[in-house]
């Protein structure tokens, strides 16, 4: 059930791109149509889900005090976080080249931007800052992937919707995309501030 | 047709001033249908153009203006412990809710339709009178003692981001007059949300508290009223003792049901002599109206049965959790506080950002239900959660007609 709450959390309440606006680069390129935007979001939430333990063993057992070199190598955090999600990605590009070579192509340079995609490393610090635990962490992983993987496909639908409409000719494309981004922050606060985890503890 | 012949001949010259054609033109429109038909492609030809729909839905919210009107006096006359039954003071109560609302009725008009009368000289179009609803609709959902410029300030964000940037009438994806509201709330939370704001024309709402009238009460009505021998405005009125302002839904979120009912009775919420929105309290008007929009085919009567069995189910779900006072309200009396059927019958089914498939219609009713339904009871930082719930799901609108599209034509591919 904690666990729960802590996706649902990730996912809804405090959403990685509509409240925090990490990951907004691919998020504003990639989602013109929904097909693409679908696959990118995949590829978010495995590589979410797949890094964030890794990262949590690494800082457990490798750059704490208690780990294997009995040292403090936390400045080193940075460095191993983005080697791991590079490899995580380059694992993620080659499945998805093997598997749909259409989905690669329309990805293009995207695909290995991932790596640098903020909302990943975001997610990262994240769980550092907040001590979760390993089962913690993979929740909020999924969680954070999910609810990015659904910001960008609802503003892929509103993109594709608006291609017909009369947007003035200064607005259209990026100009409007950002308009949306906002449009949909100012939707999602309306989970903010509620917190599953406060409602159980009351009963 | 004397009307007629004077439009006709006071038509202003299109070439040699656009803003004044513009303006003429969005008036005649009004008053008769233009001459003009659509030559090409194929088209259903029908005297029920997007004016007559838009005049239809004014037509169905009037009965809440009424009773908003009536009601912004007679909550302020309870609060001062004058006139407190529902028609005593009739007169006094409908002129002090005249003098609150118009002034919000006419900065809501002037701003939004100057905004929308500019846009549509500049692009050199009629005036699409996209305007009309959300204008008659943000009144309504704005508390009695909305600062003007604030009201000013949400109608010009809402018309110009909400609409304008997406293209005009038809093509927002985000409901204007909701967005109108969700400006107020988040940048200017203490003027539409707490136990404050919902009566109108009081220093603050605890006993002993003085009344705040303004020139137009004191210096007109007063004097008139006198002349006519008719007791006016009580200037010395003070609040009475014990008077806190509160909502039935402020009253549940601290003490659920028996707090509500200790104050107010089901009667008294069903019937919206309650604080609130202005329009927003009197449910059979409201549900009048509904009635209306459905019979004439305009508002979608699958996102508002969906929209009522999302929330009925949810209300129901969390009266099984149980875990807050909120949450043991009884699930049908969940629909007697708050605004549920006014979103439900004007806001929901609002055709330009609803769902626009029959399966994607009965898909977005009833999330907006459920998600209505948590955002009102599990968030303790919002009081009341329709607006949300509704802004969220325009947001998701586009894509559930999308992947409700996606599944037909692979039925249709299955099936070839």
């Amino acid at each position: 059930m904690e666990l729960f709450n802590i996706f649902l959390k990730a996912a809804f309440v405090e959403n990685l791109v509509l409240a925090y606006f990490l990951g907004m680069c691919s998020f504003l390129a990639v989602s013109k149509t929904v097909k693409t935007a679908f696959g990118l979001g995949l590829a978010v939430i495995f590589v979410l889900g797949i890094t964030m333990p890794i990262n949590w063993l690494i800082t457990e057992y490798l750059l704490s005090e208690t780990g294997i070199f009995g040292m403090d190598l936390t400045f080193l955090r940075l460095i191993l976080f983005i080697a791991v999600i590079a490899s995580m990605v380059q694992l993620v590009e080659m499945i998805i080249e093997k598997v749909s070579p259409a989905l690669y192509t329309s990805l293009g340079i995207f695909l290995p931007l991932i790596t640098v995609n903020c909302a990943i490393l975001g997610g990262s610090l994240f769980m550092v800052s907040r001590e979760y635990s390993f089962g913690e962490s993979v929740a909020f992983g999924l969680g954070g992937g999910f609810g990015w993987f659904l910001a960008i496909i609802a503003i892929a639908a509103i993109r594709e919707k608006i291609r017909y409409s009369a947007v003035p000719p200064g607005l259209r494309g990026l100009g409007m995309a950002f308009i949306l981004t906002g449009l949909m922050g100012l939707a999602f606060m309306s989970l903010m501030g509620i917190d599953p985890a406060a409602l159980m503890g009351t009963k | 047709m004397a009307l007629l012949d004077f439009l006709k001949k006071i038509e202003p010259d299109k070439k040699k001033s656009p803003f004044l054609h513009t303006l003429y033109d969005g008036f005649f429109t009004f008053a008769y249908t233009p001459n003009t038909v659509t030559s090409d492609g194929v088209h259903i030809r029908d005297g029920m153009d997007l004016k007559r729909t838009m005049v239809m839905v004014v037509l169905a919210m009037q009965l809440c203006y009424i009773f908003g009107s009536y009601n912004i006096g007679h909550q302020h006359f309870v609060a001062i412990g004058e006139n407190t039954g529902l028609l005593e003071g009739f007169l006094l109560k409908i002129v002090y809710g005249l003098v609150k609302i118009l002034p919000i009725f006419l900065v809501t008009h002037i701003v939004g339709l100057g905004i929308e009368f500019f846009y549509a000289a500049k692009k050199g179009h009629a005036i699409e009178e996209g305007f009309l609803v959300s204008g008659a609709l943000i009144p309504l959902i704005m508390p009695p003692d909305i600062p003007l410029w604030i009201l000013a300030l949400s109608v010009t964000f809402a018309v110009i981001i909400g609409k304008e940037a997406f293209g005009g009438t038809g093509m927002n994806i985000l409901n204007i007059a909701l967005l109108a509201r969700v400006f107020v709330f988040f940048a200017y939370p203490t003027t539409i949300s707490g136990d404050e704001v919902w009566v109108a024309g009081l220093e603050a709402c605890s006993g002993g508290a003085a009344v705040d009238y303004g020139f137009i009460e004191t210096s007109i009505i007063n004097p008139l009223f006198g002349w006519l021998g008719m007791s006016g405005f009580n200037e010395a009125a003070t609040v009475v003792d014990g008077y806190t302002g509160a909502t039935p839904l402020g009253l549940a979120s601290k003490g659920g049901w028996d707090a509500v009912t200790a104050v107010y009775s089901t009667d008294q919420m069903w019937w919206g002599a309650i604080p609130g929105s202005i329009g927003e309290t009197c449910k059979p008007f409201i549900i009048a109206g509904a009635l209306l929009l459905v019979t004439i085919g305009i508002a979608s009567w699958r996102v508002m049965l969906s929209m009522l069995m999302g929330a009925a189910f949810m209300a129901f779900a969390l009266n099984l959790w149980g875990a807050t006072p909120f949450m043991e309200v009884p699930w049908m009396y969940q629909f007697y506080m708050g605004s549920f059927f006014f979103a439900m019958a004007f806001m929901a089914t609002d055709p330009v950002t609803a769902a626009s498939t029959n399966t994607g219609k009965w898909i977005y009713g009833f999330l907006i239900g459920m998600v209505g339904m948590i955002v009102r009871v599990m968030n303790p930082a919002y009081p009341e959660g329709w607006m949300l719930a509704i802004l969220f799901m325009n947001v998701f609108a586009p894509l559930i007609d999308h992947y409700v599209l996606e599944s037909n034509i692979n039925k249709r591919l299955k099936r070839a």
